[in-house]
């Protein structure tokens, strides 16, 4: 039996910081800025998980790594890779190649032993530019940046994501999972635009990640290929969903997001630094609302 | 909880696709190319039968997402074996206009990135040989299918402003400080681009612009070389028919842009329109084009979105399904050729006028 990991119910989301979220310009600044010091995302990590959040979803930035190492007792880290600002990952050029060869420049002495033993493993210098075979080499790439404790999950960032859900790059979804967990020990989760088809296409594949993160909210905003087939293949999945963007970009409250994300299937929920004015009290409400309050 | 009653226009789900299934090839595999693979993959009615790049990295890396496909270097060699019923040609601008006429001459639709060919003249040459042979081109400006600027294109031409006494435009992003240098060896050398911020980016703002507004009569034009030997920024003032000048200012160096940022201002007789990525806000003075007299303020998130599938955007997957479309016998796209041929000549003026220290330049 295959080992797998329980998918999380309710994380603070700072994708905001990546840029990652859908919020107008005026908020993504004002965020950033606000949590530009890393004490001061240091504080509001620490409260997160005091008021019930089970961990963040974030990719592993240096302000996050700068605020983690603020922090005396680690705080559970579900790392979004590749660690790269959606800026930053428009300017490389298409696949899984341009991504390796950058992370490759960076990594360290140990990282390169890693990848060069995972890659044998795999047969990856004959499978250049598969996922498949490459993005393992990319996550060996950079397991330097994850918290030696308290890494809970590690989900792979939409755009490589949804690349492969186009491409239905099944081996790819089948297989990664298997990786994460043997080699870190921790949940594996796919981040994706495209929630209904991603679900849809891993249950006729019959992949199983522990759990998949994607838009859910009221107005429908981003569940796609359509609100009704992503609502519909909500009751046929296995896979745990993780409801982001409860807000809608700011279309609903927080509290209607998560009554609807949770009413239709979800399993759990990562509202975002951008979608809360009080993350602390917000958290706390969300989680008493779960029955997650610690 | 119900979405709030916005007026929309946009086709519903089932209309975006084509109306037979269209077998589809894509020619030049860098982002842009990739990201139309990966709107075709996911769009009803259409299949993706080939693709084509000189570079064999390019061709593993769209392999290595998942797509098992005939992928050639040429694109004769695509067309002879493929026999697509239409093509996405986003090869290097320097290639685009030998690319697109290929296809062309054998009866093949084309839809190219923005600018369809690296000069004026070339241009010319692909819109006269579409025309005389009766076969689709059209252009890739994606802003024009975003529901905010779609919208804002409906209110202005069914004259909700009255006559437009003045406009302005911005299109701002932080490409420079992107992990690649633009600078790299060949990639924006003038030799084998049309330009710098316009070309890639901004003359999809022109396009929308000329499209909303009409072609203007002369422009004037600034421009800021930073890094290079294209322009990084370009300050523009365009002229219409009866006088209306009309601002167009655009850059890729400024921080503080993540994600492209665009807004358009004009202002009439019977009221003001304010377009941007976020948000369209009318104040008028009477009702008009499904929207009522006073302020209306209908944020981006709660237009319709039609695509089906979101890969940092939208508006990309809308444009290619309304060109599927039109191959299939639907409705023309704004983006046709000669409606994108027009916006290219405001832009090689403005070009014109830029490298002449921003002297009058008559819009041809």
């Amino acid at each position: 039996m295959p080992r797998t990991f329980a998918a999380p119910r309710l994380l603070l989301s700072a994708r905001a910081l990546d840029g990652a979220t859908r919020a107008t310009r005026e908020r993504l600044l004002e965020i950033q800025a606000r949590f530009r010091e890393p004490e001061s995302l240091a504080v509001t990590l620490a409260k997160a998980v005091e008021a019930g959040a089970e961990g963040v979803l974030t990719s592993p930035s240096p302000a996050v790594r700068a605020a983690l190492a603020e922090l005396g007792d680690p705080i559970p880290l579900c790392a979004v890779l590749p660690a790269l600002r959606p800026q930053e990952y428009r300017m490389l050029e298409p696949g899984v190649e341009p991504l390796l060869a950058r992370a490759r420049h960076a990594a360290g002495a140990g990282a390169q032993l890693r990848m060069h033993w995972t890659g044998l493993l795999g047969l990856s210098m004959l499978r250049h530019g598969d996922f498949a075979a490459r993005v393992p080499l990319l996550l060996e790439a950079e397991a330097p940046l994850l918290p030696r404790r308290g890494l809970m999950g590690v989900v792979i960032a939409a755009p490589i994501t949804d690349a492969a859900l186009a491409g239905g790059h099944r081996a790819f979804f089948e297989s990664l999972p298997r990786f994460v967990r043997a080699r870190f020990r921790a949940a594996a989760g796919f981040e994706t635009r495209n929630p209904g088809l991603l679900l849809r296409r891993l249950r006729e594949w019959e992949a199983s990640p522990d759990f998949v993160v994607g838009p859910m909210n009221p107005p429908g905003l981003g569940m796609k290929p359509s609100p009704e087939e992503t609502l519909a293949e909500m009751g046929r999945t296995r896979v745990p969903l993780v409801a982001t963007e409860l807000r809608a970009a700011g279309l609903v409250t927080l509290e209607q997001g998560a009554r609807y994300a949770l009413g239709h299937g979800a399993h759990g929920l990562a509202p975002d630094l951008a979608e809360m004015d009080e993350v602390a009290a917000e958290l706390r409400a969300l989680a008493a609302g779960m029955g997650a309050a610690r | 909880m119900s979405a709030p009653a916005v007026p929309q226009t946009s086709p519903d789900h089932g209309t975006l696709s084509p109306a037979r299934v269209l077998r589809v090839a894509v020619v030049g595999l860098g982002r842009a190319g990739a990201a139309h693979a990966v709107m075709l993959a996911t769009t009803r009615g259409c299949e993706l039968v080939a693709v084509a790049d000189p570079r064999a990295a390019a061709r593993a890396g769209l392999r290595g997402m998942g797509f098992a496909l005939p992928a050639f270097p040429r694109v004769e060699r695509l067309l002879e074996k493929a026999r697509p019923d239409a093509m996405f040609v986003c090869a290097a601008q320097h290639e685009r206009a030998r690319v697109v006429q290929a296809a062309l001459e054998a009866g093949v639709p084309v839809l190219v990135e923005r600018p369809m060919a690296r000069t004026l003249k070339e241009a010319e040459e692909l819109v006269r040989l579409a025309a005389s042979r009766g076969v689709p081109l059209a252009v890739g400006h994606p802003l024009a299918f975003e529901p905010v600027f779609a919208r804002a294109h409906e209110a202005v031409r069914a004259g909700a402003l009255g006559p437009v006494l003045q406009a302005r435009s911005a299109m701002f992003v932080s490409r420079v400080f992107g992990p690649h240098p633009r600078h790299g060896p060949g990639r924006l050398d003038p030799r084998h681009v049309a330009g710098g911020v316009v070309a890639h980016l901004a003359s999809d703002l022109l396009f929308v612009l000329v499209h909303m507004l009409g072609a203007p009569v002369e422009v004037r034009a600034t421009r800021n070389l930073i890094y290079g030997a294209v322009e990084d920024e370009l300050h523009g003032m365009m002229t219409l028919t009866d006088g209306t000048e009309v601002g167009f200012d655009c850059s890729w160096s400024v921080p503080g842009y993540q994600r492209a940022s665009t807004v358009i201002e004009i202002e009439g007789r019977d009221g003001k329109l304010l377009a941007s990525d976020e948000a369209l806000e009318l104040e008028l003075q009477r009702g008009a084009a499904g929207f009522p007299a006073g302020l209306t303020h209908v944020r981006d998130a709660e237009f319709e979105s039609p695509a089906r599938f979101d890969f940092g955007g939208e508006a990309l997957w809308v444009q290619d399904a309304a060109f599927l479309r039109w191959v299939a016998g639907g409705p023309v796209p704004p983006n046709e050729a000669f409606g994108a041929f027009a916006a290219h000549v405001v832009m090689d003026a403005l070009y014109r006028s830029a490298a002449a220290g921003g002297v009058g330049v008559k819009v041809a």
